[in-house]
């Protein structure tokens, strides 16, 4: 054997130690082309011609915060009827124009916005924009489908009151915002708030928010400008409409710290929430929120999963996150854990709360994790879905298109000191709500002996 | 209408490996993805759910990696991983940064090689306690959580290896050992019993060289054993068979499953096709007919299970209102199968049109791509069957979907699970 490397750099070959890595791979970030057309309607374009498809996302500001918590589940009714019947094609048309396009099609509603999603092979795009317009600009809301729809929400929120993991939810967020809140009320709405939601509520919130003015459509994919100015022009050119003012929500409110316990007997595990109304996306925290909360939780080898999972054994798994919204969104981290260590893993939830805000977090753990995020990167950007997500999110926001520009540097530039402090500060142990979702008999006891404070039970049908 | 055109190249190491390439260097990540020919059927009584928690002990570290080295590492590079376990396979997948691809290498290889020196009875009472509360939070604790538990007993006797689930027994986790874990290791988790997919921005002219060097050297095993039980099966159950259910659901559902040709026979694609016409998007049968326009279903589902031992299954289900009778909505599922012996072209095509869309997006991700690849080579040795999926699809003709019909989803084949909800104090 001589010394000499071989092609392919085998010199450097030893099993015991993970492999040398050589130089980054360089991202090259998309880049947008952005105008705001006549009627106010700003339009995103990137170009990608990779594959022959296509995706977009018509955003419109104002979603569940945009009407009073007695409508709560309206927008999410709404953008649900929005493919539900024009006034040249029946809601069976729509399908079945949908599926011979081969389109993959979907409305959502969140707090802050309501959102179209469209994607579909290239050779179909004209044909799917059109449909897309017509659903947009003119849903006639017919009664029965509106009927139908509504029963199919009511049978979710049936469901979903079966299901640990959504009461769960929802008590948390009830618990953290108040139910008088748009935040404490479920986007799907209450059994009472969508029972009393008619088609005039549905036609006003859409005329209302379903307008160009302020909206935003993304475009992702095989498209050239030329092609996209003349779908636009053929498709929304005529389109008009300026949004009305929101409803004017309260102010995010402070809930007491307390420890809430929804009882569901038998339960085979505990659903663990604990949290607080914590961050707006505009926060200029951004970036040590994140450096923090994927320490606590936001990745398989944080300190939460690391400890209740890969120790002790507790739970299939461990979380936390920050849901930043326009407004300050919650701070959560959750679990599912055996019935018997449910005290237990809420002890060990805060007290690594605690410790993060306490102890400086060490150099290596913070490198780490500074490099797990900015290396993500590239994975964010992978499909032209991924693209249309995150350009979507920062015009949602008000936030520059080249905010990934100087991602990695801003991330990397984030110090143990700023961990700590917006540990103090968001996670607090002293200030969480802590929602058990659980088998009262079993949890009641051992988590009164924590000392967190008064326990508030609620039973079965409190929540719906 | 699109023409898939994904890039296969294919190599083997002198030990059996079978390794599959798919070069794009479009963003700058690679996936790699390791399928394994062991899952929940290779399974014998006594030792459900094994197959699963040893997919747990793969991530516990190896003779060079420690207890979390794995996702340290991976995560550390920016990566992304994870592995699952299936009734024929398990599967084991890195994404990370393309500069990274040594680092996910050296990982597989590592326990692919040395995973039995570093296993100890604290890390596999550690996991099994992590997977007994995966079963809790995924099955038990969920309204209708065991509702494969009950079909597959009703489709597949004692016997067949699919009779029980890949979750397993709480029971058969409890008698788990070391000692099987290193004997499961030794029969199956051998270079050549899997299939190694390279996806995404990598260099062609290297990458054989590279997986030689770190897989090269780990020795080929014996003969994997025969599957435990009797595989072999009639194609249809010899009548329809039944499980009522009254649990703490909130809503009436019915399930009717149907044994139907293996993922490998050339009829399974009248299946995929036929569940779609039934049960795929908002145009389809099922929903057009139940959700629609009589409402005794808030929705449905349908689906063909890609297996591959003696018989797969074809499933529909409608969950219904708290004022439907389960009774009645069978009756209309019932109708909707039957009816598929008027099945039209159109419907075809769309189902076909479907299923184009949502593989060209799947296809976008390298870690999708890789998946596939490695599924089509250890099933079936042929990883370029990805770029003919559609074609096998569109060869579909009403014909055939009635054939598959009436010789599949009769009274004869039919098991039918039905949950209702249990009176409320």
């Amino acid at each position: 054997m001589t010394a000499a490397s071989r092609p392919g750099g085998a010199a450097a070959f030893d099993r015991t130690l993970p492999p040398p890595v050589g130089a980054p791979p360089v991202l090259t970030l998309p880049s947008a082309l952005d105008r705001t057309l006549e009627n106010g309607l700003r339009v995103i374009l990137v170009e990608r011609h990779a594959l022959p498809l296509v995706s977009l996302q018509l955003t419109f500001p104002g979603g569940g915060w945009a009407h009073p918590p007695e409508h709560a589940g309206l927008a999410a009714l709404t953008a649900d009827m929005v493919d539900e019947g024009t006034p040249t094609r029946s809601a069976l048309d729509i399908s079945d124009t949908l599926d011979l396009l081969g389109a993959s099609f979907g409305t959502t509603a969140g707090y802050d916005a309501s959102m179209l999603r469209l994607s579909v092979l290239r050779p179909r795009l004209e044909a799917a924009v059109e449909l897309l317009a017509d659903m947009v600009r003119s849903p006639v809301v017919p009664e029965r489908d509106l009927d139908r729809v509504r029963r199919q929400r009511l049978g979710r929120i049936l469901q979903r009151a079966t299901q640990p993991a959504a009461l769960a939810d929802d008590a948390f967020a009830r618990a953290v915002y108040g139910s008088r809140h748009p935040y404490g009320t479920p986007l799907l709405g209450r059994e009472p708030t969508l029972k009393a939601l008619d088609r005039d509520r549905v036609v006003a919130f859409h005329g209302d928010r379903y307008v160009p003015e302020g909206a935003t459509l993304v475009v992702v994919g095989d498209v050239t400008r030329a092609d996209l100015d003349t779908l636009l022009a053929a498709s929304f050119g005529s389109w008009s409409g300026s949004p009305a003012a929101e409803a004017g929500a309260a102010d995010v409110p402070t809930a007491a710290p307390r420890v809430v316990v929804a009882d569901r007997p038998g339960s085979a595990q505990s659903e663990i929430r604990i949290g607080r109304a914590a961050l707006a996306r505009s926060t200029p925290d951004y970036f040590a929120a994140q450096v923090a909360n994927t320490i606590l939780g936001g990745s398989f080898t944080s300190r939460l999963n690391s400890n209740l999972r890969e120790e002790k054994g507790y739970t299939y798994g461990a979380g936390s996150y920050f849901s930043m919204r326009k407004r300050p969104g919650p701070f959560e981290a959750s679990t599912a854990v055996a019935s018997d260590v449910t005290a237990e893993a809420v002890g060990e939830m805060l007290r690594e709360m605690r410790v993060l805000g306490e102890e400086r977090v060490p150099d290596p753990e913070l490198d780490r994790t500074r490099q797990y995020l900015a290396r993500r990167l590239p994975q964010h950007f992978e499909s032209i879905d991924d693209v249309v997500s995150r350009l979507a999110g920062l015009a949602l926001h008000g936030m520059s298109l080249d905010f990934y520009d100087d991602y990695v540097d801003r991330v990397l530039a984030v110090e143990a000191d700023d961990v700590a402090r917006v540990a103090r500060q968001e996670m607090d142990p002293q200030q969480m709500v802590v929602v058990v979702v659980g088998d009262r008999a079993a949890v009641e006891g051992p988590l009164d002996s924590l000392g967190l404070g008064p326990l508030e039970i609620l039973t079965s049908g409190d929540e719906r | 209408m699109s023409d898939l055109s994904i890039p296969v190249a294919r190599g083997r190491l002198d030990n059996g490996l079978k390794v599959v390439m798919s070069h794009d260097p479009t963003a700058p990540v690679v996936a790699v993805n390791l399928w394994y020919g062991v899952g929940s059927r290779n399974e014998p009584p006594g030792k459900t759910g094994f197959a699963h928690l040893f997919e747990h002990m793969m991530f516990q570290g190896s003779a060079h990696v420690g207890k979390n080295g794995h996702f340290e590492l991976i995560e550390r590079a920016g990566g992304s991983l994870n592995g699952s376990t299936w009734y024929d396979r398990t599967n084991y997948y890195e994404t990370v940064p393309s500069h990274q691809l040594d680092l996910a290498l050296w990982l597989e290889a590592d326990r692919m090689g040395w995973l039995v020196p570093a296993m100890d009875q604290q890390k596999l009472d550690n996991q099994r306690d992590v997977v007994k509360n995966e079963k809790r939070q995924r099955y038990d604790n969920q309204p209708y959580g065991d509702w494969d538990e009950r079909l597959l007993r009703l489709l597949y006797p004692a016997d067949h290896p699919y009779h029980h689930t890949v979750i397993g027994s709480m029971e058969d986790l409890d008698a788990a050992t070391l000692d099987d874990v290193a004997s499961f290791f030794q029969t199956y988790y051998r270079p050549d019993n899997a299939v190694l997919t390279v996806a995404g921005d990598f260099n062609p002219d290297d990458v054989m060289d590279r997986i030689a060097r770190w897989f090269g050297e780990i020795p080929a095993g014996g003969p994997v054993p025969p599957l435990p039980g009797t595989p072999d099966l009639a194609p249809v159950i010899g009548g329809t068979v039944r499980d009522h259910v009254v649990a703490d659901v909130p809503l009436p559902r019915v399930i009717m499953g149907f044994r139907i040709p293996p993922y490998s026979s050339d009829d399974f694609a009248a299946a995929e096709v036929a569940r779609s016409v039934l049960g795929s998007g908002r145009a389809s049968r099922l929903y057009r007919r139940l959700v629609r326009e009589e409402r005794v279903a808030k929705d449905v589902v349908s689906y063909a299970f890609p297996l591959l031992t003696g018989q797969s299954m074809l499933l529909v289900w409608g969950t219904g209102y708290p004022d439907t009778d389960p009774a009645v909505l069978e009756a209309a599922l019932a109708r909707e199968v039957a009816g598929l012996a008027d099945v039209a072209a159109d419907e075809v095509a769309r189902a076909v049109a479907l299923t184009e869309t949502d593989l060209v997006r799947s296809l976008e991700r390298v870690a999708e791509r890789a998946d596939l690849l490695s599924m089509f080579d250890l099933y079936f040795d042929d990883p370029e069957r990805l770029n003919r999926e559609l074609d096998r699809l569109r060869a579909v003709t009403p014909d055939h979907i009635r054939a598959f019909a009436e010789a599949r989803l009769g009274s004869d084949n039919l098991a039918v699970v039905t949950y209702v909800p249990e009176a409320r104090p």
